[in-house]
């Protein structure tokens, strides 16, 4: 059973279970047990499964080691320590693994130096050893490798994909056999995508291999549903979820959080107001702060962050970024800074928002959204180090969706709302590796094997026909005989219900390609005339691109031509819009939680907002001009600022959010929510097409599929290709400058679509996107069906990619529900897409509980400018983007001040 | 489609028909191409022999004809016949007899060591370019060199050209087709690759001085007709140059 443990034991309970020598190591290092602790020590003494989620500096790794370590100190005592691994420790980070390395460096020397003063005789006799440990990552020398081999650590520290070559290492093998533990950490990194999944089946797999039961002890920052990631780590025995207690101590640090807003009026400050004044908002922090770590959402970003700081305030080596596309050395410099705290000030990406441990910050700062609630909580979470502090944060946010965003989300982080996580489920490429790894140790029966995969989470309702067709694929039943020597990665005998190795390939093959990380491939930049090479921009983004998008690239303005490869051709484009927002690629999803509560928060301003506006719209005059001074920055009414008051913002926020609801009221008269879409036919004036907004607030992942759903049923309808502009907060469709759309149309459309079966639609419209083909590639990468390394080869990602092509089309041919056709389309709906919260947004506009409405404007209302303007932003980038806004808000000011 | 009075592009497959000599033209089927890359670097399912085998067999029904010429790269491998290449060969060669076809073979630059099945299975092979009927055939990565005045088309293959067709949702679609169009004086006939996997050369897309051919250097892409083939039909999509930036 996966239970919450609310109780605590006492510090003498949980104290009693050490030994005397431990007891007295932790009471001399320690002044107190933190939060986790007072469950974990006992829990695990009496080898419960056990699931802890703490913040960052509540003494987690403690909490999960000090019990093992005294286990293993016990064995010493007795003379019973073996050369053998009793514990493995799995993080998703090697970075951390070294910081575990150094952690437990000190307790496991200094009580061994202690019990050594009192058992002198046993050491010389040679029945008292030292409890030793080992790490063991890709980076593991091979004479290290040698050693390990020979003398065993007791703990071993290694990632997942190591862990993965370890199970199939028979001699390695050999000295797992007893294993006890397995410690997952930074589980909220693992849980939720196929590195997680990949990990719970080599878990699974030594399990199984080993004698006794292994106890599991998972750890995690804020994350939700605990008892999804306990099923995640613990795994099922047979048809229900095996015990684990849950230790939930995510709560233990305070937040103190606010939004603010830089400048009162976000849109009519000029670009260099809001900048100035946010630098000087950020340096007020720093100075008065001991040392503050500033998160942007996109590495440009930070780069230039760091940049402005230095170059406005005169700061020197005090200030550091940290990104994943800086060396390894230059990050590990910047986190040995940190934790000295000889830095005023860090900026980074996303990269320091994990585990790695860092020091004391006293302040977090973040730019612009985070989009998720989770990640606010960690990423704010990095300030105040130990438990006891509260841990202070500041989102600075520079337009009003984002700004309404943040509003929300911190409301909801300190109403401890968090947004949801799911396992991948029956991910099939993974479970690919695995069979080929599973077949190398020895031979299975089907049954059995199906079994062992099932006890994993993330394969516990797999469907035995796909178990049976990726067993087909591996062993090369879609050739004919002759030919399976070349294709069969396994042997399997479908009449005696049986599979194993085949061949001497297998082996170098699922060692060299194993892992769920696909390659990344850097698109060169060149143009077409000279051949000249300007840079490179990354493949996800050259699959947005089509001839003729315009898009910035080191500062400067390219028109796509073609690509070849990963080769990308362009021509100096003369214009100053690009079509094509660079950061798009780096963009992070919002969440559906999250977007739903801003959604809610929309409906509950609009009836402040409309029942204000519809009155004075009525008496015109006098009182529109009331309303146009509250824009201005006048009084809000008293309503609409106590509700305003319960958020965590400054003033100057309150007004910007108050003044865009209003405008948006008095130019459209509707304000979109979590239960009314308001669909917006209206003009883009720069370029007189018409476009059709749909203001459907619910992540990116929901308007992906939902805006490819409706532009299929309009572009089948008008008969005209229709384009597709997607954010988080809508979509935007338009065709060529003739075509309009009627209304009628677009009713029918959305009816069609309420009575089409969407999955079907949807994979026929995908199917020959530059997605798919890119998807199709990791998955047939992860499935061993493109080999990354091959007796040695390494292949460039261009090759593959270029394979990738061709091979869907074939593999198509064959069947189109060939396993990893299969994995590809799943990948991209639950993925890329949510394709299952799509569903029912539909079940619920059909039921009635979500409303549309159409409305007509002339110019595109408020709530659709940062739509128009491409998505959110990273705020720091935003000259060009804040002048096409400016734009955009003088026309909706000119009608609203005209009448209309 | 009917390009000539005696050549008909037969609808729907790369696959051009010439009435006078009673021969069906095809290029570039590099059998083996997926034993070879499954050695290597990718599983490829095999399904090229078999839709070629389906295409020509097609095409004899609907034409009559009593021959079929390739015009170069039969096989895949440049170094050596794999054994999955071999077999290939060997099925296709069979394929032929089965059909009462004779199966003429113009070389191409992956063709090495083909000569060798000359004799033991009566190929007819030619090295480098046959005049056959006043047509002449020739490979494609070498010019044509006996071009007289009594040749009335010049047909290649080599470049496996395609057009690739962009709509807005951010796919893109690669179709195969022929190119018509001269070469000094003379009309000009490239044959789209045979082999399923030949993703193909994007004439409206890539410059000019990246195709493979040499014969680019002397004729203008733009100025060809693209012969799209595709979805049971051919059809042509006017000149090259006109379709640079398509967007369907």
């Amino acid at each position: 059973m996966i239970e919450f443990v609310d109780k605590s034991f006492s510090d003498s309970e949980s104290l009693d279970v050490l030994n005397g020598y431990v007891r007295e190591w932790f009471t001399k290092n320690f002044s107190e047990l933190t939060p986790p602790q007072k469950y974990s020590f006992k829990l695990i003494s009496e080898k419960k499964n056990v699931l802890i989620a703490a913040p960052t500096g509540s003494g987690k790794t403690m909490s999960a080691f000090l019990s093992i370590l005294n286990s293993l100190f016990n064995k010493s005592l007795a003379g019973e320590l073996e050369r053998k691994i009793y514990c493995i420790y799995v993080s998703p980070l090697r970075s951390l693994n070294n910081d575990i390395y150094k952690n437990l460096g000190k307790p496991l020397e200094e009580v061994y130096d202690a019990m050594k003063k009192d058992n002198g005789i046993n050491i010389i006799k040679g029945n008292m050893t030292e409890v030793t440990i080992g790490v063991r990552t890709g980076d593991t020398s091979q004479k290290e490798r040698r050693q390990q081999l020979a003398k065993p650590p007791n703990i071993l520290i290694t990632t997942p994909e190591s862990l993965a070559i370890l199970i199939n290492s028979e001699k390695f093998m050999e000295n797992m056999k007893g294993l006890e533990y397995i410690v997952v950490d930074e589980i909220h990194e693992l849980a939720n995508n196929k590195r997680g999944v990949h990990l719970s089946l080599s878990i699974e797999r030594l399990q199984d291999m080993v004698k006794g039961r292994i106890t599991r002890i998972g750890l995690g920052a804020t994350l939700y549903p605990l008892e999804e990631a306990a099923k995640f780590l613990v795994g099922f025995n047979g048809e229900t979820p095996r015990d684990c207690k849950i230790v939930d101590a995510s709560w233990s640090k305070e937040l103190d959080v606010r939004a603010m807003s830089p400048v009162k009026d976000m849109i009519s400050s000029s670009n260099e107001k809001i900048e100035d004044s946010m630098y000087e908002e950020i340096n007020a922090i720093i100075k008065a702060s001991k040392t503050t770590l500033i998160f942007t959402n996109t590495r440009s970003g930070t780069e230039r962050v760091v940049f402005n700081l230095k170059h406005r305030f005169k700061y020197g080596e005090d200030i550091a970024a940290h990104h994943s596309s800086l060396s390894r050395d230059s990050r590990l410099d910047v986190e040995e800074l940190l934790k000295k705290g000889s830095l005023k000030c860090a900026v980074s990406s996303t990269s320091l928002e994990l585990g790695v441990d860092i020091g004391t910050i006293e302040n977090v700062i973040q730019l612009g959204s985070p989009k998720s609630v989770t990640r606010a909580i960690q990423r704010i979470g990095r300030a105040g180090h130990s438990f006891r502090a509260k841990a202070r944060g500041e989102m600075i946010v520079l337009n009003r969706d984002d700004l309404v965003e943040c509003t929300v989300m911190l409301d909801a982080a300190l109403k401890k709302h968090l947004d949801s996580f799911t396992v991948p489920r029956n991910a099939l490429d993974v479970l690919a590796q695995h069979i080929v790894g599973m077949s190398l140790n020895k031979k299975w029966t089907v049954d059995e094997a199906y079994a062992v995969v099932r006890s994993s989470y993330a394969y516990s309702d797999l469907e035995r026909h796909d178990f049976i067709s990726l067993l087909n694929y591996l062993s090369g039943k879609y050739v004919g005989l002759e030919s399976r020597h070349v294709y069969g990665k396994i042997w399997y005998d479908e009449d005696e219900g049986a599979f194993g190795r085949r061949g001497m390939y297998a082996k170098p093959i699922y060692m060299l390609n194993l892992g769920t990380i696909p390659d990344e491939v850097a698109v060169n930049v060149l143009l077409s005339s000279s051949k000249a090479w300007i840079g490179n921009i990354e493949e996800e983004f050259l699959t947005r691109l089509k001839p003729g998008d315009i898009f910035s690239l080191g500062g400067r303005l390219y028109r796509f031509e073609y690509a070849k490869g990963t080769k990308c051709y362009v021509s100096e484009a003369h214009t100053n819009l690009p079509t094509i927002p660079p950061w798009f690629s780096e963009q992070l999803p919002l969440s559906y939680e999250l977007a739903d509560e801003i959604g809610e928060f929309r409906a509950k301003m609009s009836a402040f907002v409309l029942g204000n506006t519809k009155k004075k719209r009525a008496d015109a005059g006098r009182a529109r001009i009331g309303i146009y001074r509250t824009l201005k920055g006048g009084k809000i009414p008293t309503e609409a600022s106590d509700f305003l008051s319960l958020y965590p913002i400054d003033s100057n926020a309150k007004h910007a959010i108050f003044g865009y609801f209003v405008e948006q009221a008095l130019f459209a008269g509707a304000i979109p929510s979590n239960k009314l879409i308001v669909i917006e036919t209206t003009n883009e004036e720069k370029t007189g097409t018409e476009s059709v907004v749909f203001h459907s607030l619910f992540g990116r992942k929901i308007n992906d599929a939902l805006s490819r759903l409706v532009a299929f049923e309009v572009g089948m309808m008008l008969d005209e290709d229709v384009s597709i502009m997607v954010n988080d907060n809508g979509f935007i469709l338009s065709a060529g400058k003739s075509v309009k759309f009627a209304d009628r149309v677009i009713k029918d459309a959305i009816s069609k679509l309420l009575e089409a079966d969407i999955e079907l639609l949807l994979k026929e419209n995908i199917r020959k996107t530059e997605l798919m083909k890119r998807r199709f590639r990791h998955v047939a990468g992860r499935s061993f069906m493109i080999l990354r390394n091959y007796r040695g080869w390494k292949q460039s990602v261009g090759r593959q990619q270029v394979n990738a092509q061709i091979l869907l089309k074939a593999a198509e041919e064959i069947d189109p529900n060939f396993p990893v056709i299969k994995e590809t389309y799943r990948e991209i709906f639950s993925d890329v897409m949510d394709l299952a919260r799509t569903k029912k947004v539909l079940d619920m506009i059909r039921s009635g509980m979500i409303k549309y409405k159409m409305i007509k404007t002339g110019s595109p209302s408020p709530f659709a400018h940062t739509l128009f303007a491409f998505g959110h932003a990273d705020v720091v980038l935003m000259k060009d983007r804040q002048a096409y806004l400016k734009y955009l808000h003088k026309l909706v000011m000119k009608s609203i001040k005209s009448g209309k | 489609m009917r390009l000539t009075d005696d050549v008909e592009l037969l609808d729907g497959l790369p696959i051009a028909y010439i009435r006078s000599i009673n021969a069906l033209a095809v290029a570039d089927l590099h059998l083996g191409y997926e034993g070879v890359a499954s050695k290597g670097i990718a599983l490829l399912p095999k399904v090229n022999l078999s839709n070629i085998m389906k295409s020509i067999s097609t095409a004899i029904k609907k034409t009559g004809a009593n021959a079929v010429i390739v015009d170069g790269d039969i096989k895949n491998e440049f170094s050596r016949v794999d054994q999955e290449e071999f077999n290939e060969l060997y099925d296709f060669i069979m394929f032929g007899k089965s059909e009462r076809v004779s199966l003429i073979l113009i070389k191409g630059n992956h063709d090495n060591f083909v000569e060798r099945y000359k004799d033991s299975f009566k190929l007819k092979i030619y090295r480098q370019e046959a005049d056959i009927g006043g047509y002449l055939f020739f490979h494609g990565e070498y010019l044509p060199e006996n071009i007289t005045k009594n040749t009335t088309m010049l047909v290649m293959g080599h470049e496996h050209p395609s057009i690739g067709v962009y709509n807005s949702i951010g796919s893109k679609e690669r179709l195969r087709c022929f190119l018509y169009g001269k070469y000094m004086g003379v009309p000009l006939l490239i044959l789209p690759a045979m082999n399923y996997f030949a993703g193909g050369t994007e004439m409206n897309s890539e410059p000019r001085s990246s195709l493979l051919s040499p014969i680019f250097k002397k004729a203008d892409p733009n100025g060809m007709n693209a012969i799209v083939v595709g979805y049971g039909s051919t059809m042509d999509f006017g000149k090259v140059g006109k379709l640079r930036g398509l967007r369907a």
